[in-house]
């Protein structure tokens, strides 16, 4: 017996793994998957148990031209912000991007309003144009993205895509056309635990199994509520851990979408002369608010500028090393 | 200022009333109680008035459709005299009709023999006695005064402390003594440490001594008119609250009670409740109201200080201190209780602003505070009271429940009086396979156990999923959408219903029962863990309230209320504060033992700073819970592997 109790925590639950992309051996037309989950303790910590998926970054495109995002962004995509199918192959063919995340932010009735065709053409045409998985965003709206995402979700079905966001009062939809067309889906709660719970027994009721949902637990940016985001995070980890499998889900973190909102990312150098340079502060808080979230057992880290996303890729490959 | 004629219809009476007065004060001064479950803020929409004639101004409000507006429908309380006008007061709007709980309640409940006399717990021994005297004359070798003379007889052979006359009384005493021959009945009532000698009345009476026991509840008030002697229930009787005009809950009627009139307008309104009653029975049980000479009352904290005219402002406002919790035995004339005019009024005292003596009642008839083995005793109501212990220690909390237990926020609620729908069972898409409506006949609305059974079978039948939102293809026809958007689901047509109108049940209406039920099965759990305990330690679950005798235990499990335990360990204890009030009124060692060893002893934790209660509370909103694991009877075979496949 040795002087001192073994210090380490035993787990007894495990994260379901969950597979996105099918190829054309699984019926879709993907070049690559990816397979997020089966974790068995909490990340990284390899000395109670494995991490045997590195976590995946997916980079954030639009299916119309962002109006407001920081200029470094703009910068660094230049023209290919006009045309979802090139900004989509400059990811993958330029930064390597493992897996996309398609906004549909033009479907919104406030900010586009295309319709719910123009939107699936949006979603051929990205498939078409690269081989990696695919993540289908709605618009936040939740009576369009009703009308909107059923039709992407057929135009890409076989496709194994993640698609989103339902939410507790407005899911049955989606889940109908994920069931039908094969996709897998993710369930928005608002910061609760329990509410993310509850969303997935909901979902998994109507038909559609636990291993094919992927929790959002939403995001909160550095300085902007992260301690929060993350210790929620880290409860809902802590329960899958314990044994409670109806939150033993891979999660996702919109990090790009919440680092760029910050006044921080996006002040200009004349505003706030004494926060640096701006062309560099944005990276630092994308990548800053994702490795902090990273401890907290994200599985999907959904960023927008490649330079944040190739340095949380590095770390990702560091912390992986057994 | 200029005065019109309101005419209210069906009753044909008329009031003059100042431009400007709402049509609910002008109903309210006619002695027309208009239902309003927000005290006339505008935002119950309960008030339903239809304007047949005259001219008023309205404000605008959301709760009338276009339809409603050109039948001159309009809400009593945003609804202002403007001219001479005749107003119909509909059935639905009224408060009205008697409560279910009295008779029912009384014929259940009504024998607390086992509890005290001769052999039981307590002794006969009653707060208010009549003794007749037959005194020796005065000669001039015993030549002790009167009231002397009075207290020695009395003192013979009964131990007795401190003693007190009034001066009314003594000033009648000699004639009283010399014109009966010295042969007297002396009433004696007891006032804390203190016996009175409340009055002295000729000849033998001691035979007609009745008291009146009362649940002073915020929506009812329930008395029994007892027989002290013989300790038998001679009638009872219930009626509404007629503060419910005022707000439908404790703390619209402390808001509304915010100024010294209004406060007096408050007890007034309740006293002519109590009077009512009173009157009522005695005229029942062909008694005296002369020889009705004591009122216990139990009620929640805010009702005691509503009817003893004290400032209830400060229950309302952090850190919630009420005035007393122990008020003292005063003459029921005092706050204008009709009864003989030297007759005694006492309440049962309180814990906290939230946890009154109609609490403490319960406790005591449940007999929880006198077993080894530990209880959990709920009153259900508009205020969830809960409390948990055993012989040795009580702990208590309350839990906001909101109204929809009353019927109140629920579209087609109400409370449980006729027409109201009790029970109720529904088969495939929600079809209504039978239904209890109390009284009989066509149904008016949903009460609270009506609802709760309404939900609860409706998530059998898979209509609703477990967030309480409607399954479009489950329930087929009778789904509809509503004018604001909403879902609702028709349970009875408009012919099949007593007023025509179809009887709906809103996804709006289902989410208020569940944050409702959500807040009392979250206070239980947020109560044993505060002690320690887990639902597995309780031997006893009591539940109390009105409301209470209805609800069926499978149902309230189903939905997630009460704690999925083994049905044996339920038992309905009835309107436990008449039986409360009753056991204190036979006798003063139950009154003691309510003072000292049940509000004495009982711990009052605060919830609103119970970290427990706040970060697992939307838990609970989830039917009939997120973590199934905790209703383990309602598990099917696959989701018990699939849920709580715990492994390890």
């Amino acid at each position: 017996m040795s002087i001192m109790d073994d210090a380490r925590d035993k787990w007894t639950g495990t994260i379901n793994e969950l597979t996105i992309g099918a190829t054309r051996a699984d019926g879709g037309t993907r070049t690559s998957v990816v397979t997020i989950g089966g974790a068995a303790a909490l990340p990284f910590m390899n000395f109670e148990g494995p991490t045997p998926r590195a976590p995946v970054v997916a980079m954030e495109i639009w299916d119309r031209e962002p109006d407001d995002w920081a200029q470094p962004l703009v910068d660094v995509f230049g023209a290919v912000l006009k045309s979802p199918a090139d900004w989509a192959k400059k990811c993958v063919e330029e930064f390597g991007a493992d897996m996309l995340c398609l906004r549909l932010a033009g479907t919104h009735p406030d900010f586009g309003d295309a319709s719910p065709t123009q939107a699936a053409e949006v979603v051929k045409s990205v498939l078409k144009a690269v081989g990696v998985p695919l993540i289908i965003w709605g618009s936040d709206h939740d009576e369009k993205d009703n009308e909107v995402l059923p039709r992407c979700s057929q135009a890409a079905a076989g496709e194994r895509c993640l698609i989103g966001a339902v939410k507790e009062d407005n899911y049955k939809t989606l889940v109908a056309s994920c069931l039908a067309d094969g996709h897998t889906i993710i369930g928005l709660s608002p910061i609760d635990i329990n509410i993310a719970k509850q969303i997935n027994i909901l979902v998994s009721e109507m038909g559609l199994p636990l291993n094919r949902i992927v929790m959002y637990p939403t995001t909160g940016a550095l300085g902007y509520g992260l301690e929060y985001s993350q210790s929620i995070q880290e409860r809902g980890r802590l329960a899958a851990l314990g044994g409670d499998k109806i939150m033993s889900l891979p999660i996702i973190c919109m990090v790009g979408q919440e680092a760029w909102r910050t006044k921080e990312a996006r002040a200009s150098l004349q505003e706030a002369p004494a926060w640096g340079d701006e062309a560099t502060r944005g990276i630092y808080w994308e990548v800053a608010t994702a490795s902090s979230l990273l401890q907290a057992g994200s599985d999907i880290l959904v960023m927008r500028h490649p330079a944040a996303v190739a340095a949380v890729k590095k770390t990702i490959n560091e912390l992986m090393v057994k | 200022m200029k005065t019109y004629s309101i005419t209210f219809l069906p009753d044909n009476k008329t009031i003059e009333a100042a431009a400007g007065k709402s049509v609910l004060e002008a109903a309210a001064a006619t002695g027309i109680a208009v239902n309003s479950v927000c005290g006339g803020d505008g935002v119950c929409g309960k008030c339903r008035v239809l304007i047949k004639s005259g001219k008023v101004t309205a404000k605008p409000n959301m709760f009338l459709d276009r339809l409603d507006i050109q039948r001159g429908m309009a809400l009593a309380c945003q609804t202002f005299i403007d001219g001479d006008v005749v107003i119909e007061v509909p059935q639905e709007s009224r408060v009205g009709g008697v409560p279910q709980l009295a008779t029912e309640d009384a014929i259940r409940y009504g024998s607390i023999s086992g509890w005290v006399g001769e052999g039981a717990l307590f002794p006969h021994n009653p707060l208010f006695q009549k003794v007749y005297l037959e005194l020796p004359k005065p000669t001039i070798t015993d030549c002790v005064c009167d009231q002397e003379r009075l207290y020695r007889e009395l003192r013979r052979n009964r131990d007795i402390g401190v003693m007190q006359t009034g001066l009314a009384v003594l000033q009648r005493l000699p004639d009283i003594l010399r014109q009966n021959d010295w042969k007297v009945t002396v009433m004696l009532g007891r006032r804390g440490q203190t016996l009175e000698v409340v009055d002295v009345e000729p000849g033998n009476t001691a035979a007609y001594n009745y008291g009146v026991a009362l649940d002073l509840g915020t929506t009812t008030v329930v008395a029994h008119l007892v027989d002290i002697g013989t300790s038998k229930t001679l009638a009872t009787k219930a009626k509404y609250n007629s503060q419910i005009s005022y707000g439908d809950d404790v703390i619209s009627r402390i808001m509304y009670a915010s100024t010294a009139e209004r406060l007096t307008q408050l007890r007034d309104l309740v006293v002519n409740d109590i009077n009512d009653l009173i009157a009522g029975l005695v005229v029942e049980a062909r008694v005296k109201l002369h020889d009705v000479s004591i009122v216990v009352c139990a009620g929640n904290t805010t009702m005691i200080h509503l009817l003893c005219a004290m400032n209830p402002g400060n229950i309302r406002k952090d850190p919630y201190i009420p005035t007393a919790c122990s008020p003292p035995t005063i003459r029921a004339a005092e706050v204008g209780i009709k009864i003989n005019p030297r007759g005694l009024l006492s309440t049962l005292p309180s814990v906290a602003s939230y946890v009154g003596g109609d609490v403490v009642a319960d406790v005591l008839v449940s007999g929880m505070m006198r077993s080894e083995e530990l209880s959990l005793l709920i009153d259900m109501g508009t205020n969830g009271e809960l409390v948990l212990g055993n012989k040795d220690w009580l702990v208590c909390c309350s839990a906001s429940a909101g109204p929809s237990f009353e019927g109140g926020g629920i579209t087609c609620g109400m409370r449980a009086t006729n027409g109201a729908i009790e029970r109720i069972q529904l088969g495939k898409n929600g079809d209504v396979l039978s239904c209890n409506v109390v009284g009989g006949g066509k149904p008016l609305g949903l009460c609270g156990s009506g609802l709760i059974d309404a939900v609860a079978e409706l998530l059998k039948a898979g209509c609703i999923d477990r967030r309480g939102r409607y399954d479009r293809a489950a329930c087929g026809s009778r789904l509809r959408e509503n004018e604001s958007g909403g879902l609702e689901f028709v349970l009875f047509t408009g012919r099949e219903t007593a007023l025509g109108r179809d009887l709906v049940l809103t996804e709006a209406d289902i989410n208020n029962l569940i944050h409702s039920k959500g807040s009392i099965y979250m206070a239980t759990e947020s109560l044993l863990d505060h002690v320690g305990m887990t639902f597995d330690d309780l031997k006893h679950v009591y539940i109390a309230g009105g409301f209470g005798n209805y609800l069926r235990i499978d149902q309230g499990v189903r939905i997630g209320l009460l704690p999925d335990l083994d049905p044996a360990k339920f038992k309905y204890i009835g309107n436990g504060s008449v039986q409360g009030a009753k056991m204190a009124l036979f006798s003063q060692e139950a009154l003691l033992n309510i003072q000292e060893q049940i509000a004495g002893a009982m711990t009052y934790m605060e919830l609103s700073t119970s970290h427990k209660y706040m970060n697992e509370y939307s838990s609970c909103l989830f039917l009939p819970h997120t973590n199934i694991e905790k209703f383990p009877s309602l598990l099917s075979g696959v989701q018990k592997e699939a849920e709580i496949g715990v492994t390890g």
